[in-house]
Parts: structure tokens; C-alpha cells; sequence
């Protein structure tokens, strides 16, 4: 069974041709999302990325039943999203998450480890554990009014992670927190990944994506603008990037069809034709360079995201 | 789904009777209660019915501060704040949640109704050197009263704000006890016994001037709490049901 994907429906995230239309109540445009499908294979991590407004997290809210969509089917593990239990092994963290202010960090636990339908025993176990996780360690028993930002954000991850879900949505995990806590966000999604968890990143952290993801999606006004490998997005097909350190300008033969060039020190960093480099690498040779690189030459997502929002594609959808 | 009822119950419940506005509103009744003694009776009977009767009439304004307080804004600003994302996301119904919600600010007004009708007992026992037991029959019927009109807040916090649901809440409660004599006929002095009114909970008469009431009457109060209550929480679940949060 293949979906408009172009696949199987046993990934861990399956949405076709989602749309959501708020009509006369919408604020800018009435459509917010447009005929949007995601696929997101098991035991990857998949990015979800756009500008503000580029209905990202209107279409987590269609995934997990918390807005009606106008269309479209979504499917969670194998089953209807919307069905009773399907989200029973999911995981989520809310952009910018809060909690019962009143309570303290383990009886939130508790309360979403028993929503989660986790054992008693079990949790009782976890609860401590998983706050260590988070470098939450030694605050099991503070009231979440004297929590900072980024302390929420920790228990926030926390609480997604009970009864270690098989798929985990993180819209803007890293928000509110410190380059120390992103780091060990990060550092979590792959130790995630490792252990065969799916994640479903949502983020405006564009390194961020680029240092975990295997997979894309990037959003436009409510529309696909582009997926697939983030390696396959990023690499500039038919460009090498070279970077060789030497003195004096490079060779007549390289300059002339050497673009983008750039000098950091004694260091030449520039991109040339990939049917170019045995013979680029024979006349820095020949006129006294030493190499220190030869790849594929690789947009930051960076400037791939910018291009793409400056020049979206007619029809509003770029595949890899 | 009772376990996951359960846990909303618990959290609400804990979360709702550490609020300040709790403690505050019922220890501010409590002193009225202390004073309420050296008021003058104005000639109007016994003494201690006359406290009993204030004692009850401070019972229902704490009771409907505590439930407005904590009804209208609770829901509303749970949605405002994302925090119901983090239940409604995993494999809860919004039912669920609404039931929960209710039932956790039905418990906290309980508390506080004991909290005060405790204190409100040992000044009358101290002052007239009587156990007024009865007025646990008051809290009783405030309770119920309270439990149907937070339902029909959380009903109306559903699609509304703070705002929209405190004027709601207390118009209801103005309609919900004069509307037995706006229904009634020119002839009668009130609307016939099948038109539901807020009045059933009114035991000011039989519990500060009477015997208190018979289990009869407290089971047609918890029959009308029921009634009234489930039709709310319906109306609401259909209203949550239908929002995109």
C-alpha cells in the first residue's frame, strides 16, 4: 500500500495531502496548510522546518488531533492518528511547554507518566532517571512556579520521553535554553536515534537540523517546498570545494575556472567543476600548494533555506 | 480510562487547592465568622439562627468565589498557556480532560467548604455553646449547588474567556435561583416542582431556623446535581470537541 508519498505506510510518520482551512476566522491567509505530506521513516530523525506562519506547527496540531484538519490522512505508527490509542507510544514536547505551575516536578511526571499508561512500578523508576537525564537531577521535589524557562523546557523533554515512546515530536526543543542545554538536546536525539526512537524535530534552529537530521521537510505559506536527505538538498551537484594553503595567487589555469573564492590567511578556499579536480590538484602541485580538502562542495542549510524562500519553485514544491 | 481520570483528578485537585485565591477567600470568611456573633440580631429570633443563617450565607459566597475563581480561568488559560497540549496529545479524550478538570475543582471546593464549616462550627460552639451539626447539611447542599455551577463554567470555558465565562457563571446563578417565581403562574407563588432551579439548594430556612432536611430531600439535591451537572459537562464536551486548540 503506497501513500501520495510515493511510499509504504510502516513508517513512523505518515501525513498525505493534509490541508486546514480556517475560513472566515483566519487571521492572514483562511488556507494555513495546504495539501502537506510527510513521511517520516522509523528510527530516523526528520526535520520540520519554515519560516514563521508556514503552518509547521498547525500541521503537528493536525497530527496529534489537537486541530481538525480540513483533509488530508495522518497516520501515527501504522495506525489513523485520530484513532482511539494510537497515540498511546508517542511522545511530544510543545514549543515553549507549561505546566501546572502548583505542582512539583515529579507529581508533573507522574501525572503524564500515568496518562502515557506506564506502570506504576516503572514510573517510579523512571521519574528519577529521566530527570537526570535532562540535568534535572535533585529537583524532583520543587514546585514548578520556581522553575526557570529552561528548566521547563528540560522537564518538558522529560515528560515526552516517559514510557520511552517509540516516536517522539519536539517542536522547538531548544528553545529557551542555554547553548549548553542545546548541545545536550541534540546530543539526546541521537542517543534517541541510536536506540531505534523516531523523532519529528520541528525548528527554526537551523544547525540544529543540519547537525542531527537524516531527512527534511521545508514549509512555505502552507506549502511543501522542498524534502528529502538533508545531505542530497545540500550538496551542489556537479561542485567541488577545494581548500589548498600556499603563497602567491593560484595557478592561471585554476583562477579561470575557479568560483566563489575565498582567503582565510595562506589558506585559498574555492569551488571548481567536479570533471576539474585531477587537473586542479596537478597545477596546485606543480606551483607549490599543499591540499588540505577536497569534497563535495555543500550549502549550509543556511543559504539553502534562504535561497529557497527567495525563489520558491512555481507550483511551491522543490524535490530532491 | 479510570486511571487516566484518576491522574487528571489528582493533578487538578493538587494543583487548584495550592492557589492563594483558595486560602485567602476562606480565611477572610472565617474571620467574618468570628465577628459575626457581635453583629445585632434586629430582634429577628434566636440568636444562634441568626449566625447559623450568616454562617450559611458566608458558606456560599466563599463557595461561589472559590468555584468562579477557579473555573473560569482554568481551562481557558491551560489552553492560552499549551498546557492541555501535553494531555490532549497523548491518548486522551477531551471528555476526559473536561470530566477531570470538573471533578478536581469540585474536590477543592469541598475542601474549602469544610475548611470554613469547620471554623464557622467551633466559633458557634464556643459563642452559643452548641453543636451545630447541621451545618454540615449546608455545606452539603452549597457543595452540590457549587459542583453545577462549575460545571457550567468549565461548560462555558470551553469556548469562551475569563471574562465571558465570570458573567456567565453568575448570571446563571441569579437565573438559576429566581427562576422559579419568573416562570411562575400569576396565582402561584412559584414555578411548578418540574422546573429545575438553583432554589432546591437553598436550606437556609430548614438548617438555621428548622431540623436540617431528611435524607429524601438530600437524594432529590444530588439527583438535580447529577442532572444538572451531566447536561452541562455534555454541552461542553460537544463545544471542546469541535475547537481547534
Amino acid at each position: 500500500m503506497t501513500d501520495e508519498t510515493g511510499s509504504t505506510t510502516s513508517a513512523a510518520v505518515s501525513i498525505v495531502s493534509a490541508r486546514k482551512d480556517y475560513g472566515r476566522a483566519a487571521v492572514g491567509r483562511p488556507e494555513a496548510v495546504s495539501d502537506v505530506s510527510i513521511r517520516v521513516e522509523r528510527a530516523t530523525i526528520h526535520g520540520l522546518l519554515g519560516p514563521n506562519g508556514a503552518g509547521k506547527t498547525t500541521t503537528l496540531k493536525m497530527l496529534l488531533g489537537l486541530v481538525r484538519p480540513s483533509g488530508g490522512t495522518f497516520t501515527l505508527l501504522g495506525r489513523d492518528a485520530h484513532a482511539p490509542g494510537a497515540r498511546s507510544n508517542v511522545g511530544f514536547l510543545a514549543e515553549q511547554p507549561y505546566f501546572p505551575m502548583q505542582l512539583t516536578a515529579s507529581e508533573v511526571l507522574r501525572l503524564y507518566g500515568r496518562l502515557a499508561r506506564v506502570p506504576r512500578d516503572e514510573l517510579a523508576a523512571q521519574i528519577p532517571s529521566l530527570l537526570e537525564r535532562v540535568g534535572l537531577e535533585g529537583r524532583e521535589s520543587t514546585t514548578l512556579a520556581r522553575f526557570s524557562r529552561g528548566m521547563l523546557q528540560r522537564l518538558g523533554l522529560a515528560q515526552a520521553l516517559l514510557g520511552e515512546p517509540e516516536l517522539i515530536i519536539l517542536d522547538e526543543p531548544a528553545s529557551g535554553l542555554d547553548p549548553v542545554g542545546q548541545r545536550d538536546v541534540r546530543n539526546l536525539m541521537l542517543e534517541l536515534k541510536a536506540s531505534g526512537t523516531t523523532v519529528l524535530l520541528s525548528s527554526h534552529q537551523l544547525s540544529e537540523v543540519e547537525a542531527v537530521c537524516d531527512e527534511v521537510t521545508i514549509l512555505d505559506r502552507g506549502r511543501v517546498a522542498a524534502r528529502g536527505d538533508i545531505d542530497d538538498l545540500l550538496n551542489v551537484a556537479g561542485q567541488t570545494s577545494v581548500r589548498a594553503r600556499g603563497s602567491g595567487g593560484l595557478p592561471e589555469s585554476v583562477r579561470a575556472i575557479a568560483t566563489d573564492l575565498a582567503v582565510d590567511g595562506d589558506v585559498m578556499i574555492f569551488s571548481i567543476p567536479d570533471q576539474a579536480i585531477r587537473r586542479v590538484i596537478d597545477d596546485l602541485d606543480d606551483s607549490g600548494f599543499k591540499l588540505v580538502s577536497v569534497q563535495p562542495k555543500r550549502d549550509s542549510l543556511e543559504e539553502y533555506f534562504a535561497r529557497l524562500l527567495e525563489n520558491p519553485a512555481p507550483g511551491g514544491e522543490v524535490q530532491s | 480510562m479510570t486511571d487516566v481520570l484518576l491522574a487528571l483528578v489528582t493533578a487538578v485537585t493538587a494543583d487548584a487547592v495550592r492557589r492563594k485565591v483558595v486560602w485567602v477567600v476562606v480565611l477572610f470568611a472565617g474571620l467574618l465568622s468570628f465577628v459575626a456573633p457581635s453583629l445585632p440580631s434586629y430582634g429577628v429570633g434566636v440568636a444562634s439562627a441568626v449566625y447559623r443563617e450568616v454562617a450559611i450565607a458566608l458558606m456560599f459566597v466563599t463557595a461561589l468565589v472559590v468555584t468562579v475563581a477557579l473555573a473560569a480561568t482554568r481551562i481557558p488559560s491551560e489552553i492560552e498557556r499549551r498546557t492541555v497540549f501535553n494531555v490532549l496529545a497523548r491518548d486522551v479524550r477531551r471528555w476526559h480532560y473536561l470530566v477531570a478538570t470538573w471533578s478536581g475543582l469540585v474536590v477543592v471546593v469541598g475542601v474549602a467548604l469544610l475548611a470554613f464549616t469547620v471554623v464557622a462550627m467551633v466559633v458557634g460552639g464556643v459563642v452559643y455553646r452548641e453543636l451545630m451539626w447541621r451545618l454540615f447539611q449546608a455545606a452539603f447542599a452549597v457543595w452540590l449547588e457549587m459542583g453545577v455551577i462549575a460545571a457550567v463554567t468549565v461548560g462555558l470555558s470551553s469556548a469562551f474567556g475569563p471574562v465571558t465565562n465570570t458573567v456567565g457563571a453568575l448570571t446563571f446563578v441569579f437565573i438559576g435561583h429566581s427562576i422559579s417565581g419568573l416562570l411562575a403562574p400569576p396565582s402561584e407563588h412559584s414555578a411548578p416542582r418540574w422546573v429545575p432551579s438553583l432554589e432546591a439548594f437553598n436550606v437556609i430556612a430548614p438548617v438555621a431556623h428548622g431540623s436540617g432536611y431528611g435524607v429524601g430531600y438530600a437524594l432529590s439535591m444530588l439527583g438535580l446535581f447529577i442532572a444538572l451537572s451531566g447536561l452541562a459537562l455534555v454541552g461542553a464536551s460537544a463545544l471542546l470537541e469541535r475547537r481547534d486548540l
